[in-house]
């Protein structure tokens, strides 16, 4: 019982890990149908959200916020999604947006880039130094990304529980050695860890629900008490107030909910 | 005019330094004043002796026991045996309130220190909004107000009124009298009271409704509902088994409920426990919070809820323990920093339930939040602990604490040694630093407070802010540096009335108090008006004067000590004081010119 999240690069087989993962140890394996998911709900256009949560943001989206409300709302459309575990996530920053979850268990699958380079070769019909630019390209492209949203690079290898290179290793192996993981003590659930998983849902849904009119603010949940907060001062504290009336009633799990406004946001808040 | 000098230039330079770091406040506005205190013989501009003169000037001894008189006052609830009687005769009428607790505040401010009269208002005032439903920011603003105009009543009123005599030493000028200011401070206070009650409803705020004003009264009101009532519990026997320890703290994060009281195996009782006390099976807890955060945490926790205080009875009864609030006084040493930092749970041996804030509860993660000036604390402890808490002034208490430090037996005594006292001005025309330290050593010797008690009420931050400016006068005096700058200033404006004068130097003063202290305001000032009203042929005195009174005029910011103790519970925003404040001042220069001009 716990959430596996698969971070990976293209052509890295990582999918093809996942979904033999998930069908080991009977897990529902998800991806990019969390985006239809937040699409659905938050009713953004699902391409808006494939760009926001794949390119880097630009100079001008830095100062807009408008790909951080995107992710907000793919950020809580993941959370509510993997909430009730056994659930196998590959997809771009997993382990990121559901970091502070003790029962995550936390991949990367690597490959060579020699044998990355032959499979896109062969898959689009273009020469090997073509396709071996693309994936450096787009391994930066996902690297500006993480890095301009979280201030890590995904190649860093201490934000993973595993990292697994798919080359004298194969797919099998992989999965079994993931399986086994999965299976660890370290990794079950426990209702300290459940109750956590309930508090980032929580506070991501209340997050998305403000962020395209207050994009500063910070949530925080524990044990369903909310905390706002907000660097702005008290005029805008107000507005905040406001707001969040209703979400009381439209968000479950809230206890309590409070608006600080005085920007000092604990470690933890999303 | 004398040619400027390398002196002049040194002392125009610590003037410009001191100023500058006034208005940025990089340090603290006494340690600025004890560098000029140091720097000034450094620089031979005056001599050791001149230099440490202020801490024995008639000022700072007057100040310091015009503070222990005032406390005496305080201890013994003379000032609540006035305000009862006051409200009963005000009746409902909001304006009559007003007038009422405007002139209280006025009398008592003109013998203490502003901020400490208006702070001995605030419960007060807190009750009557309450009780009456009178919106709290009707009412403060004028109070506050009248508590800065009354120290303009007597010459013991405010710092820079007690520091005037001193100020006029090196010019041999007559000293002021106590009452010599009383005209002119009952015109200012009679016609601040009557700004408010003909305009007060154009320049108060009116909050955001009729309908928000009163939402906002039900949450002043119902402060003790926002933080819950007293319950107990008892754990289960398997409370700790297959878990990790549950601590206070986690309590209170998990469920927002405060132990106030629990006992720890085998019989042992622990009042308001630290947060990283641990909670152990099969014991009994009593907590303060709401119904249905701890019917939650009885629940989820595995916890019998009980029907009544029974194990906590006497440590929770009335007479033991309580609730209050404590509100955050500006230059309290913990304005910025969190609960958690200043550890006020391990320091005072109380419970922190939640800050009161610009008219908003806090109860979620209050450890963590920086506080500010006009907060309030709502703290549970024992009175005996709260009583440490309120010796230490660290927070300034606004719920009377019932016991051994309230002494009103002494009422009598209190209020016949402030009498002796003035008595000695005004009959005997002995001077006042010894008339009001004669009234102070009085209050001591017949235990109205304990020496220790006058020690610890003298704020000495204003003790070495003024002790420390008073050189710098004398250096501004003694190197011709203000008689430089009164030339330099008379020749750019030309030849002017003395009344024009009068209005400028009024003008200067009030800016001055704006952005830097009253009391070094008035330093600075006063030997340059000095010798500008010599060199324009106007009355030097009168010039004094001006400045002494027009450094109280600061009501247009926040930035006064009682402005800013006011600001968090009337729910003010620093453009209130702008509004109100600017017809206040504008005020403040005209009827003080015009006394000056009728009566002087």
């Amino acid at each position: 019982m716990c959430i596996i999240t698969i971070s990976r690069g293209s052509y890295s087989s990582g999918k093809e890990v996942a979904e033999k993962v998930a069908a080991c140890l009977h897990y529902d394996c998800v991806s990019r149908d969390i985006l239809l998911e937040a699409s659905d709900r938050y009713e953004v256009d699902e391409i808006k959200l494939v760009k926001a949560i794949h390119d880097a943001p630009s100079i001008l989206e830095r100062r807009g916020r408008k790909k951080e409300t995107y992710i907000a709302y793919i950020r809580s459309a993941l959370v509510s999604r993997v909430r009730s575990d056994n659930v196998v996530y590959h997809g771009l920053a997993g382990h990121l947006l559901l970091r502070g979850i003790p029962h995550v268990v936390k991949v990367r699958i690597i490959a060579d880039i020699d044998r990355r380079s032959a499979m896109e070769a062969q898959r689009e019909g273009i020469t090997l130094e073509k396709a071996r630019s693309a994936i450096i390209a787009d391994d930066e492209q996902r690297r500006k990304w993480t890095q301009s949203l979280y201030g890590v690079d995904p190649w860093d290898s201490s934000l993973y529980d595993l990292v697994v290179k798919v080359d004298r290793l194969s797919i099998a192996d992989a999965v079994d050695i993931v399986c086994d993981a999965a299976k660890r003590e370290a990794f079950k659930t426990t209702p300290a860890s459940q109750q956590k998983m309930e508090d980032l849902v929580t506070a991501c849904a209340v997050k998305a629900a403000l962020i395209e009119e207050f994009p500063e603010v910070m949530v925080l949940s524990e044990y369903g008490n909310v905390i706002i907060h907000s660097a702005s001062g008290g005029r805008h504290a107000q507005k905040i107030r406001k707001a969040v009336g209703a979400l009381e009633t439209t968000i479950g799990g809230i206890n309590s909910i409070e608006v600080h406004a005085d920007g000092n946001a604990p470690p933890g808040s999303v | 005019m004398k040619p400027l000098t390398l002196e002049m230039i040194m002392v125009m330079s610590i003037i410009g330094i001191a100023v500058f770091l006034f208005i940025v406040e990089w340090v603290r506005v006494d340690v600025v004043a004890i560098l000029v205190m140091v720097g000034l013989p450094l620089l031979g501009l005056v001599t050791p002796k001149e230099a440490f003169i202020g801490l024995s000037s008639n000022a700072v001894v007057s100040i310091i026991a015009v503070i222990i008189i005032g406390a005496g006052l305080d201890r013994t609830g003379v000032v609540n045996r006035m305000v009862t009687p006051l409200l009963r005769i005000a009746g409902n009428s909001a304006s009559r309130i007003i007038i009422a607790i405007c002139l209280a505040v006025a009398v008592i401010s003109s013998f203490m220190q502003n901020v400490g009269a208006a702070a001995l208002f605030l419960p007060a005032v807190q009750r009557v909004s309450r009780t009456l439903k009178i919106p709290i920011s009707r009412l403060l603003m004028p109070i506050g107000f009248s508590a800065i105009l009354g120290g303009t009543v007597t010459l013991v009123g405010s710092s820079p009124l007690i520091l005037l005599n001193d100020l006029l030493v090196p010019f041999n000028l007559k000293p002021f009298g106590l009452f010599d200011v009383t005209p002119i401070g009952l015109a200012l206070v009679g016609s601040g009271i009557a700004i408010f009650i003909i305009l007060g409803r154009f320049i108060l705020p009116r909050g955001e409704s009729e309908s928000g004003e009163t939402a906002s009264l039900a949450k002043s009101e119902d402060i003790s509902q926002m933080i819950g009532e007293t319950f107990e519990l008892h754990t289960p026997a398997d409370f700790t088994l297959y878990r990790d320890p549950v601590m206070v703290g986690d309590l209170r994060r998990r469920y927002l409920v405060n132990v106030v009281s629990l006992v720890a195996p085998p019989d042992f009782k622990i009042l308001n426990p630290e947060p990283d006390v641990e909670i152990r099976s099969d014991v009994d807890i009593a907590l303060c919070g709401k119904e249905k955060d701890v019917r939650r945490m009885a629940e989820a926790e595995g916890m019998l809820l009980k029907d009544h205080v029974e194990v906590f009875k006497e440590e929770l009864a009335e007479h033991s323990s309580g609730t209050v609030e404590a509100v955050v006084p500006p230059r309290s040493p913990i304005v910025g920093k969190t609960i958690n930092e200043y550890d006020i749970h391990r320091r005072f041996g109380a419970t922190p339930l939640a800050i009161y804030r610009e008219g908003d509860i806090y109860r979620s993660d209050i450890g963590d939040m920086a506080l500010r000036v006009g907060d309030a604390l709502l703290l549970h402890g024992s009175w005996k602990r709260l009583q440490g808490l309120q010796k230490d002034r660290t927070l300034l208490l606004t719920t009377p604490i019932d016991g051994e430090l309230m002494r009103p037996e002494k009422a009598i005594l209190a209020t016949a040694w402030l009498a002796a006292s003035l008595v000695m001005i005004l009959v005997f025309k002995i001077q006042l630093s010894v008339c009001l330290m004669a009234g102070a050593i009085g209050m001591i010797v017949t235990k109205v407070l304990s020496i220790d008690e006058a020690y610890q009420s003298v704020d000495w931050r204003t003790i070495f802010l003024l002790g420390g400016l008073i050189p710098l006068g004398i250096a501004t005096e003694k190197t011709g540096t203000a008689a430089w700058i009164a030339h330099a200033v008379l020749g750019a404006i030309g030849t002017v009335s003395p009344i024009v004068l009068l209005a400028v130097i009024g003008v200067l003063a009030t800016v001055f108090t704006l952005v830097i202290s009253n009391v070094g305001a008035t330093v600075l000032l006063v030997p340059l008006v000095v010798n500008m009203a010599i060199a324009a042929n106007g009355d030097p005195r009168m010039a004094a004067l001006v400045v002494g009174l027009a450094t109280s005029n600061s009501f247009i910011l926040p930035t006064h000590q009682v402005n800013a103790l006011y600001m968090g519970p009337g729910h003010y925003r620093s453009v209130d004081f702008m509004k109100a404040g600017t017809v206040v001042s504008a005020m403040f220069l005209v009827v003080m010119i015009a006394m000056i001009y009728l009566f002087y």
